[in-house]
């Protein structure tokens, strides 16, 4: 995705060419994560699309329904649809257990009703991954959850990377006094415990505010803490550069701190800061897993992939109903393709590997 | 050379024992060879006052501490001989006079008398102290005449026949005049025995005593070796030599504990649990039963208190949407029961409709027709109070004021959890927002009985054999009257007329003709919906094939004083 900027300029006269010999340089295992975030990244941009059903629908007849299995249709049958499923009844409302009905057909229709599949209606529904304790689909509540799940990263390494990146930058720049200051405040922050500080500021949003103001209240709270750390590294960085002679020279040509700041010194750390920061994604997206699994993070009905997995904190419902531990699966892909990804950048642009 | 090489390989051995360290130095403690019970139970207690008691979980953690006139018998639902070990009503009715055991004594060594007994109505009938119990034992409005002619006499004279004493008046958790006086008299009483008393001091009369409470961790007992009770071969009671509770924060450790065996009664499994222990009775050796439909009642009630709603003299929108019946019946309408029982109670559970539940064979009202879920009938109900759609999901009232409010429930309860979100989504549909935040119990009684800061509560109660017991909930002076507590008088008609019809029940002696009293107040409440009712759930209950005469009813245990592990 980044990986445009890493390539030397003169390989930005073909841009295609570009991406197909970055992609031609990448492991399996990078193709994979990149895939995998491709995929997610969709899920979030167009979840209606591909979310077959209204994620807070409760089909109150159909609780902690198992996945559904996918079938092939005969080609006669293809007008019909391509796959179909047998249709699930509850069979044991005590017991939650459920039957297929292999005399009927549930055709699953493709890129109908602005759905990528979907069935005809929510009350004979595909359970792709089954349902929760409400009746709801999961898949769908996924594909939702993605929204904020993904993003939260996204938006949380923007702030407080502009943050640390500015911070540090003045702070290693311009030194003395200001970067006493600014240091010390630094480790203050650092030395807070920052998982209570986060349930202690997570506490104090009120009830009744907006999925979406929840959401970026989570992401701010979470950024402001994660933002010295970082800014430290930049500091350091900055002070080295400071002394170089280019610099020097700027400095002797005249131009202002505010430039030599912004053309000089941001420019050589921003490769550095391009992988902390993907390294870092993967912090935010736990992060809100935890809050979300204490009932601090998105509040219900609305879906993150972390609150969908606090269903799975109990031993009763993992037992009966394994399936709910499938947003735990997406959260695991998700965190080990930022990682994949952030150390194949750094390996593309540490000069050593050059070549 | 060697020593020191032989010092540092036990050094390591040590290192990695004491890393194992709490797998190995604790043996586990035999509960049937020391004859102490263990169970959970999931909250703090508020208070160990008896008097000051207003929740469930403080009644129960010190209700053996403290002993009372007369004892209920969960069967028969009949009063039995208690402190008091006889009794006569005068042919009148007006006059009862009750004959205390001789030798009792309190946990210090000073023996109960009537004097203890007096000093408890005196206490409970002080307006200054805050305590639930009054608005029982009032006759008319107005306290009952008691005298002791001696220490172990105790007559007590009502104005009238009144019904329920034996079962208000009898079943008063007396409380010992010589270590509280003192601090009734410094005006103190509201603050006596919080939670932070030193054990030892509660001094009670009941079959156990508190010897230890850590907060958040564990309440413990010790047999009081001074019982009065006695078993058919003169043995004393209870047999327990003690009992230990552990307090948890999730019923899933509850049940993860009895599991393990750390627990030997299970009181109240969660459906989904009932299924999992039925299928492992054998190999757990456990008994699982039914024990009935819960005797409590389970709903949802909206804020009706002007106190809360009336600031500077502006009424907040709200108060009128939650006085007002076409809003009311539309909530009633739009709670879908079966969908409840079904997601909430796997089917372990039957649609609630009057208050006092059906378990109470005297006093539920089986006439009452329920509002059946049907959001279309809902959606009508809110057109014809005005309340119309704005926007596309967005419902307002005439003035423009959209609808939405705040809906709390307690933390740790799954099923109300997902009560709320049924009842959120259905309420979404109409066009009305409900924020949903479950809040700890501590907090939730908070905000119900001291700051009133609350729009609608799912909340449930425990019910009583007698009706009566239940004043404080259905007068509109009681403090549990949640929707509007403390009324200097009847704020509606319908409230006025609910306080009579206490007063005449109660002075009504035939059991017969009590009854239709109390099947009026339970149209009114069902009527008014001061309460949406909900549903009652199926109890179970699960022990330890080890334990003998353990005997649950919905009512409570059957001679719980009788409990022992076999022995080995």
């Amino acid at each position: 995705m980044n990986a445009t900027l890493a390539t030397p300029a003169i390989e930005m006269a073909r841009p295609l060419s570009a991406w197909r010999r970055e992609w031609r340089h990448a492991s399996w295992t990078v193709r994979l994560a990149a895939l995998c975030l491709t995929v997610f990244y969709l899920f979030a941009l167009a979840s209606p699309f591909f979310a077959p059903y209204d994620p807070t629908f409760q089909n109150r007849l159909m609780p902690d329904c198992p996945p559904m299995r996918v079938h092939v249709a005969a080609p006669p049958d293809w007008d019909k649809g391509l796959f179909y499923t047998h249709p699930m009844k509850m069979v044991d409302p005590t017991e939650r257990r459920y039957a297929s009905d292999p005399s009927r057909r549930l055709y699953i229709h493709l890129l109908s009703h602005g759905h990528l599949f979907t069935t005809d209606s929510p009350i004979e529904p595909f359970y792709l991954m089954g349902s929760d304790a409400l009746g709801r689909d999961l898949y769908s509540r996924i594909v939702y959850g993605a929204r904020v799940s993904m993003f939260v990263g996204l938006v949380g390494v923007v702030i407080s990377f502009s943050l640390g990146i500015t911070i540090g930058a003045l702070s290693g720049y311009v030194g003395g006094v200001v970067d006493n200051l600014i240091m010390r405040w630094s480790e203050i922050e650092m030395s807070l415990p920052s998982f209570y500080f986060l349930l202690a500021l997570a506490a104090i949003i009120p009830a009744g505010l907006s999925t979406v103001v929840t959401f970026f209240l989570i992401v701010a709270i979470m950024s402001f803490i994660s933002w010295a750390g970082f800014a430290r590294i930049i500091r350091g960085m900055a002070s080295t550069v400071r002394g170089l002679p280019y610099v020097e020279a700027a400095r002797a040509l005249g131009a202002s701190r505010s430039r030599i700041i912004r053309r000089h010194v941001i420019p050589s750390v921003l490769g550095y800061a391009i992988v902390a920061a993907t390294l870092s994604i993967p912090g935010f997206i736990l992060g809100e897993s935890a809050l979300s699994l204490l009932g601090l993070g998105i509040q219900e009905p609305a879906s993150s992939w972390g609150n969908l997995l606090a269903a799975a904190e109990d031993v009763q419902n993992l037992r009966h109903y394994p399936w709910i531990l499938i947003p735990g699966i997406f959260i695991f892909l998700a965190v080990m393709s930022f990682n994949f990804l952030g150390d194949h950048l750094r390996d593309r642009l540490d000069p050593s590997n050059a070549g | 050379m060697r020593v020191r090489k032989a010092v540092a390989s036990i050094a390591t051995l040590l290192a990695a024992l004491a890393a194992l360290g709490c797998h190995v130095n604790r043996p586990p403690i035999n509960h049937a060879r020391e004859q102490i019970l263990y169970d959970a139970d999931l909250s703090d207690p508020r208070t160990f006052n008896p008097i000051l008691v207003t929740d469930a979980t403080s009644g129960g953690m010190i209700g053996d501490l403290f002993e009372s006139l007369v004892r209920l018998n969960p069967l028969t639902t009949m009063p039995e001989p208690g402190l008091a070990e006889s009794w006569e009503i005068s042919k009148d009715e007006k006059s009862v006079t009750f004959h205390l055991r001789r030798g009792i004594r309190w946990f210090d060594g000073q023996p109960l008398t009537a004097r203890d007994f007096l000093f408890t109505l005196k206490v409970v009938y002080d307006p200054k102290i805050a305590t639930s119990i009054r608005s029982v034992l009032l006759v008319d409005g107005k306290p009952i005449q008691a005298s002791a002619p001696d220490d172990y006499t105790i007559v007590i004279v009502l104005p009238h026949p009144f019904a329920p004493l034996l079962f208000s008046v009898g079943t008063v958790p007396i409380i010992p005049e010589h270590i509280l006086e003192p601090v009734y008299s410094a005006g103190k009483f509201n603050q006596s025995w919080g939670i932070n008393t030193d054990p030892d001091k509660l001094i009670g009369d009941g079959p156990f005593r508190m010897t230890r409470y850590v907060p958040g961790q564990v309440v413990q007992y010790l047999r009081n070796d001074g019982f009065w009770m006695k078993d058919e071969h003169g043995g004393q009671l209870p047999r327990l030599h003690g009992r230990t509770t552990t307090i948890v924060q999730e019923l899933s450790t509850a049940y993860l504990r009895f599991l393990s065996g750390q627990t030997d009664v299970f009181d109240r499994p969660r459906p989904e649990e009932v299924i999992d222990l039925r299928d492992q009775q054998q190999k757990l050796g456990i008994t699982v039963k039914e024990v009935g439909i819960d005797t409590g009642s389970l709903f949802f009630c909206f804020n009706r208190n002007p106190r809360h709603f009336v600031k500077n003299g502006v009424a907040s929108p709200k108060l009128k949407w939650f006085t007002d019946l076409n809003f009311l019946r539309a909530m009633a309408h739009a709670i879908d029961k079966q969908g409840i029982i079904n997601l909430c109670y796997h089917g372990f559970a039957t649609p609630a409709v009057a208050e006092i539940s059906p378990a109470n064979k005297v006093f539920h009202n089986p006439n009452l027709k329920d509002y059946d879920y049907d959001l279309a009938e809902a959606a009508r109900l809110l057109e014809t109070g005005g309340y119309h759609l704005v926007a596309p999901g967005v419902r307002a009232d005439a003035q423009g004021n959209r609808l939405e409010f705040n809906l709390v429930t307690n933390t740790g309860t799954p099923e109300r959890d997902r009560m709320c979100a049924i009842f959120k989504q259905d309420l979404a549909n109409l066009g009305i927002k409900v924020n949903y935040r479950p809040i700890d119990f501590v907090t939730l009684v908070e905000k119900l009985d001291s700051n009133f800061d609350w729009d609608c509560v799912l909340i449930g109660f425990t019910g009583t054999i007698e009706p009566n017991d239940g004043a404080n909930f259905y007068r509109s002076s009681g403090n549990l009257h949640l929707w509007d507590p403390n009324q200097p008088k009847p704020a509606t008609e319908w409230e006025a007329r609910i306080d009579q019809l206490l007063d005449e029940g109660a002075s009504e002696m035939d059991p017969a003709k009590r009854a239709p009293y109390y099947w009026e107040i339970q149209k009114i409440l069902h009527d008014q919906l001061a309460v949406i009712e909900t549903v009652r759930q199926i109890r179970y209950s699960a022990w330890k094939n080890k334990l003998e005469n353990y005997r649950p009813t919905v009512w409570g245990l059957y001679k719980p004083e009788w409990i022992e592990f076999k022995p080995e």
